[in-house]
């Protein structure tokens, strides 16, 4: 046997059979235990008690009812974009304009609210959902015909559109004298600001005491169990696996994959819009440009959904979870737990599921493959 | 050699030796190990036991890289060659004639590429880019590139399939010329007629083993192709015969009617230009020619797959609609594409949502707007049994192999008892025993009343199951003949493009 | 407009397209490589953060302090780039998924910003700044003069970067390999050369790139540093590298474009006229997207189309 061989290399060997189930449920369990181990490094790294930490997290997460409550509002958006990247990924479409149509949304839903708010949550709480619901299809219609009609990659135009959004929220409240904006008085002027809707468009809270839950919160619950069905069992989802498994495929059984495209991008963009109403309905009640900027709810929304590998149901534990590290980051903040940990921790995370997937399709050999040679 | 993948033994104890300056043929079904000997020689596997020497010395290939260091070059029916670069950028890449490792001059590269292919009498222009050229010119660069290489061990993988007889013929000689030189070329082939053409030695491998080499020399006429063959399948076949002997009465019924069809190809090229062809009911038309020539936009512009630029198709006096998949579908085409994995089957989704691919809008397997999952299975347990295929409606087409993939492709198609039957390369890639059974499936079809219009690059084929010949090239019908006794040779030069007087 | 106006403008132009020309030259390599990196942003910031840390932190000569600044800059973002390497070119994990996953890792609420606070970065000067190099004396050369000679170091290393970039590309048998194994990894790896060692060098040459120009934020426009203080150039990089159809000359030209727009915005309301800003920064994006409409079909696509295998994994196996 010669003995000496260059670098060892990771190999990956395809897997002929099917997947174990036990390595189906293993693998993300590891995945979590790693980032676990890797959060922890990085908490040492950087000085900090990661016990104190970790309970501090469990403190404003999820230790009583009004933490509880409070993940709930980190999650509510982040469920909304999850579900809304969740099912464009399944299908192979990679809108990751979730952002910019999160933007469209709140703006629609808010201009509607000021316009017949005052008439009644009745009227106004449909109509808000409705608003931001075309408002984000038709957004997300632009990348979506581009890609199915002049083949120009969707990734690339979903995402400058997330920049031009942005740039229509700043202008809608900083640079114009738009409906959106509040030009009443003087303190309107010297720092822009949106108008606030009428309370009676305000989107219900559910729940009593210290525990509640936003009502976008539940809107997305539904919308997690519709798109679960519609995926798994019906025609359109029939159809959209097919073509996603293979465009030629759904060509030659005449199914109109460019129509399809187009359909799930809609879809994609109507659910994401939702998270912008459901942010001025059920939180800020007005146009906030850096409000909605800032947290990056439609990229977050992709790794949401990446976590719940692109499975509207597991979409909504992995919301929760990023909801709740969220939270931690925003009600923490303190030396024990900076706002900047957040994205850390989701990268980390995030990472390890995305690398442990392999593990479901690949055997991994560390090492060459054994050589008998002739001495 | 032996070399274990999980589960199977691909190669068991494989003894193969080539010598200088010979031309060495592998014969084998698919299946049989000759692709996994191909990528333990060109060290893309490396072997569970066992190990390849060259020139006496025992080596450890872990790379293809090692494998070219020993002189071990392999083409792969699948070219690799970028198609942006040009010819003299493929040829430079990873290997240079002056030893530079960091500059790269283009013209140069030209220019030398240039003398090269005039040294090996291989015509290529070296400033295109592979892109611009056409089948045969680019097997010509992969060899190029070989060659240049300094390949003493040349694998040609299957080199005729996608060449005119002329072109293979040319190309025969050039392996001729390449072993006369010293080197020696494996030369991986279906075609007893070419091995026997071209080859010094024949080796044939069957499930993984080594089931014998023969020594042509100057003797080939004395092997019998049929022991050759009895080597290969470990069975008689029989050869030379036509299979589909009761030829079916042309039906009184339309059959399948095309009518100066155009086509033009994605890229906007004109495809198929002004095809007119009857089919009867009960009949198998054959398509014959060189892959490339418009079979594949014709046989997706009468299924409806692919938009029609003019003329006519019906299928029992029904017009079709151009480009609409669903009217031909309704008016009873069914159509195996040749491209299998990439049109006709979703890898990625179980064999049961594949069996209803066609058919799941129906009320058999629909309600409203849900899908009837219960008899979706149903309907697939029922096929599987019915064509004897292995795995459950729940396994993913992906696991299936070719050949099942084929059957259950089939299944798929003939399940609707279809008017007309659109098959491209049927058996293309199969092994014997399923080949034998697609053949069976196609004859049976026609005889029971469907219209069949077989494209098949394999001659032989087409000489065996179809009733009439149409020959295709450069997207016209250069001829129709009648199997019965058809000339070879005439159908050939049909191929080239050379028009049939009337 | 009169002429110094324009001349200002250009030269403001060319100051500000630096940063995101580096970065772009940056996810060009990877990007020919086949391998898309959308972390762009994350990687600049860690650049940023670093570069300002080494400032802030190390003592000695100005010159020598801010080269080392850009070095660690340099190291610091491939280091990170390193993590998408692994995950896209090893793992095989989706490159959109994971690029996006690095910015939110080390991007503003993420590592950069962990990295500011610890090391207490916020609210407090740093100590070296790049300032303009009067090169040759030519400064006051009409017209030239502060639009070439009145620049920063890192604007003429973007220069070099740029030719030296199209030099390899083009001229060098690794940058003929680099094509090779951004149009068609199988074939390269046929070759004998190692399409896993091609991608890791250009993702982590990319990342490295990216450091140097998130450095220019911290060196040279800001002697401060803020959480996200890159706002966005990152992904004006990545629709630069698209806009010059995936050429090192067109980089730069877009980029001073986009510079010169977005400063004549500013100068533009500044002299009333009713057009708003926002109008000026939303080009680069609009640009982007007619590009990529024209070029993704038909005719425009061998030629100034993407890397056949970008996005695209690499797996001998086919898988």
């Amino acid at each position: 046997m010669r003995a000496i061989l260059p670098a060892i290399p990771i190999r990956l060997e395809k897997r002929t059979d099917r997947t174990p189930r036990w390595v189906l449920a293993a693998t993300p369990a590891g995945a979590f235990l790693f980032a676990f181990v890797v959060v922890t490094i990085v908490l040492l790294a950087g000085g900090h008690d990661p016990l104190q930490t970790y309970s501090a997290m469990l403190q404003a997460s999820v230790a009583s009812p009004s933490a509880i409550s409070q993940t709930l509002v980190s999650a509510t958006p982040l469920l909304l974009t999850g579900l809304a990247a969740a099912v464009a990924f399944r299908m192979g479409i990679w809108n990751i304009g979730g952002e910019g149509q999160l933007y469209i949304g709140a703006v629609c839903a808010s201009g509607v609210a000021l316009a017949i708010g005052a008439h009644g949550i009745g009227l106004a709480l449909p109509a808000m959902i409705l608003a931001a619901m075309i408002g984000g299809a038709l957004w997300a219609a632009i990348p979506g015909l581009l890609r199915a009609y002049l083949n120009a990659s969707e990734i690339l135009t979903s995402l400058m559109l997330n920049y031009v959004a942005g740039l229509l929220l700043d202008w809608l409240i900083n640079d114009s004298n738009s409906y959106w904006r509040d030009t009443s008085g003087i303190s309107a002027y010297l720092v822009a600001h949106g108008k606030t809707i009428p309370g009676a468009a305000d989107w219900p809270v559910i729940g009593s005491g210290s525990f509640t839950v936003p009502f976008g919160f539940l809107v997305g619950l539904v919308l997690a169990a519709l798109l679960f069905v519609v995926v798994r069992h019906t025609w359109l989802g029939y159809q959209l696996r097919v073509t996603a498994d293979n465009p030629g495929v759904g060509r030659y059984a005449g199914m109109a994959s460019k129509r399809n495209f187009v359909i799930v991008m809609l879809l994609s963009g109507a659910v994401a819009a939702i998270a912008g109403a459901s942010q001025v309905g059920d939180f800020t009640h007005i146009l906030d440009p850096t409000g909605l900027q800032s947290p990056q709810y439609g990229y977050t929304g992709i790794v949401v959904a990446a976590l719940g590998r692109y499975n509207p149901l597991a979409v909504v534990i992995s919301a929760l979870l990023l909801g709740a590290i969220t939270n931690a980051g925003i009600n923490v903040q303190s030396a024990t737990f900076p706002q900047s940990l957040t994205g850390v921790i989701e990268g980390v995370i995030l990472f390890c599921v995305l690398g442990s997937e392999i593990l479901s399709r690949y055997r991994v050999r560390v090492g060459w493959e054994k050589v008998a040679v002739a001495a | 050699m032996t070399k274990r993948f999980p589960g199977v033994v691909a190669n068991d104890k494989v003894d193969f030796e080539v010598l200088s300056g010979e031309v060495h043929a592998l014969l084998g079904e698919n299946g049989s190990g000759k692709t996994t000997l191909c990528k333990m020689l060109t060290g893309m596997y490396q072997p569970t036991a066992g190990h390849i020497e060259v020139d006496g010395e025992p080596v450890v290939l872990h790379s293809p890289g090692d494998a070219h260091r020993h002189g071990i070059f392999m083409v792969h029916q699948h070219f690799s060659l970028v198609e942006r670069l040009t010819v003299a950028e493929n040829v430079m890449l990873g290997w240079s004639s002056d030893g530079s490792r960091i500059r790269f001059n283009r013209r140069r590269a030209e220019q030398e590429v240039a003398r090269l292919a005039e040294q090996y009498e291989m015509p290529v222009q070296a400033d295109r880019t592979i892109a611009a050229l056409s089948i045969g010119e680019r097997q010509r660069v992969e060899i190029l590139k070989a060659v240049c290489r300094g390949a003493r061990v040349l694998i040609l993988d299957e080199p005729t399939t996608v060449l005119t007889p002329q072109e293979a013929e040319r190309l025969f000689a050039s392996m001729r010329r390449l072993a006369k030189a010293g080197n020696s070329v494996i030369f991986i082939s279906h075609k007893l007629h070419e091995v026997l053409a071209v080859s010094d030695r024949v080796s044939v491998l069957r499930r993984g083993v080594t089931t014998g080499t023969v020594e042509l020399g100057d003797h080939a006429a004395s092997v019998d192709r049929k022991d050759l063959a009895r080597m290969m399948v470990g069975r008689e076949i029989e050869l030379g015969r036509r299979r589909r002997v009761t030829r079916a009465q042309p039906a009184a019924s339309a059959g399948l009617e095309i009518k100066e069809l155009v086509v033009h190809n994605d890229l906007g090229v004109l495809a198929v230009d002004g095809v007119t062809l009857d089919v009867a009911a009960g009949e198998v038309l054959g398509i014959a020619g060189v892959a490339g020539n418009g079979q594949r936009e014709f046989a997706e512009a009468i299924a409806g797959v692919r938009p029609r630029t003019r003329g006519e198709v019906s299928v029992g006096g029904t017009e079709i609609r151009s480009g609409r998949p669903l009217a031909a579908l309704a008016a009873g085409m069914a159509f195996v594409p040749e491209d299998r994995m990439g049109m006709g089957l979703a890898s990625g989704i179980d064999v049961a949502e594949n069996m209803v691919l066609k058919s799941f809008r129906t009320g058999a397997f629909s309600r409203g707007p849900l899908i009837r999952r219960g008899r979706v299975v149903d309907n697939a347990s029922s096929l599987l049994e019915g064509y004897q295929l292995r795995g459950g409606p729940a396994s993913l087409v992906g696991q299936l192999s070719g050949g099942n993939a084929q059957k259950v492709l089939l299944a798929r198609e003939l399940a609707s008892k279809p008017r007309a039957l659109v098959i491209a390369a049927p058996t293309r890639g199969l092994d014997v025993g399923v080949t034998e059974t697609v053949r069976r499936l196609i004859a049976e079809a026609a005889d029971a009343g469907t219209a069949v219009v077989m494209i098949s690059e394999d001659l032989d084929e087409v000489l065996d199951l179809a009733d009439r010949i149409a020959v295709m090239s450069g997207g016209r019908i250069t001829g129709i003949v009648e199997a019965q006794g058809a000339d070879v040779e005439e159908i050939g030069l049909l191929m080239m493009g050379q028009v049939r007087a009337a | 407009m009169n002429r110094g106006l324009v001349i200002q403008l250009i030269a403001t132009g060319v100051f500000y397209g630096t940063p995101m020309a580096i970065a772009a030259l940056g996810e060009l390599l990877a990007e020919r490589s086949g391998v898309l990196n959308l972390g762009v942003e994350g990687m600049m910031l860690m650049g940023a953060v670093v570069a300002f840390w080494v400032s802030r932190n190390v003592s000695g000569p100005n010159g020598l302090i801010l080269i080392l600044a850009v070095l660690a800059a340099a190291a610091a973002a491939a280091l990170v780039s390193l993590i998408h390497a692994f995950m896209t070119i090893t793992l095989r994990a989706n490159q959109v998924v994971s690029g996006l996953a690095l910015t939110i890792f080390a991007g503003a609420t993420g590592l950069s910003s962990y990295v500011g606070d610890l090391a207490n970065l916020g609210g407090s000067p740093g100590h070296h700044i790049m300032n303009p190099i009067n090169v040759f004396g030519l400064k006051n050369l009409p017209i030239l003069g502060p639009i070439i000679f009145d620049q920063p170091a890192l604007v003429y290393v973007s220069w070099v970067i740029a030719v030296g970039i199209f030099w390899y590309v083009n001229k060098t048998r690794p940058g003929l390999h680099l094509r090779a194994v951004g149009e068609n990894p199988q074939a390269a790896d046929a070759m004998g050369l190692s399409v896993t060692r091609c991608r890791y060098t250009h993702v982590l040459t990319g990342g490295a790139l990216a450091g140097v120009g998130g450095s220019f934020y911290t060196l040279v426009i800001s002697s401060e540093w803020t959480d996200g203080i890159t706002s966005g150039a990152g992904w004006i990089a990545l629709a630069l590298v698209i806009l010059a159809f995936w050429r090192p000359a067109g980089v730069l030209a877009g980029a001073y474009l986009f510079g010169v727009v977005s400063a004549l915005g500013s100068n533009l309301s500044a002299r009333g006229v009713a057009l708003p800003p926002e109008v000026f920064s939303a080009l680069p994006y609009v640009l982007t997207i007619v590009v990529l409409a024209v070029v993704a079909g038909g005719w425009g696509r061998g030629r100034f189309g993407a890397p056949a295998a970008l996005g695209v994994p690499y797996a001998r196996d086919g898988g």
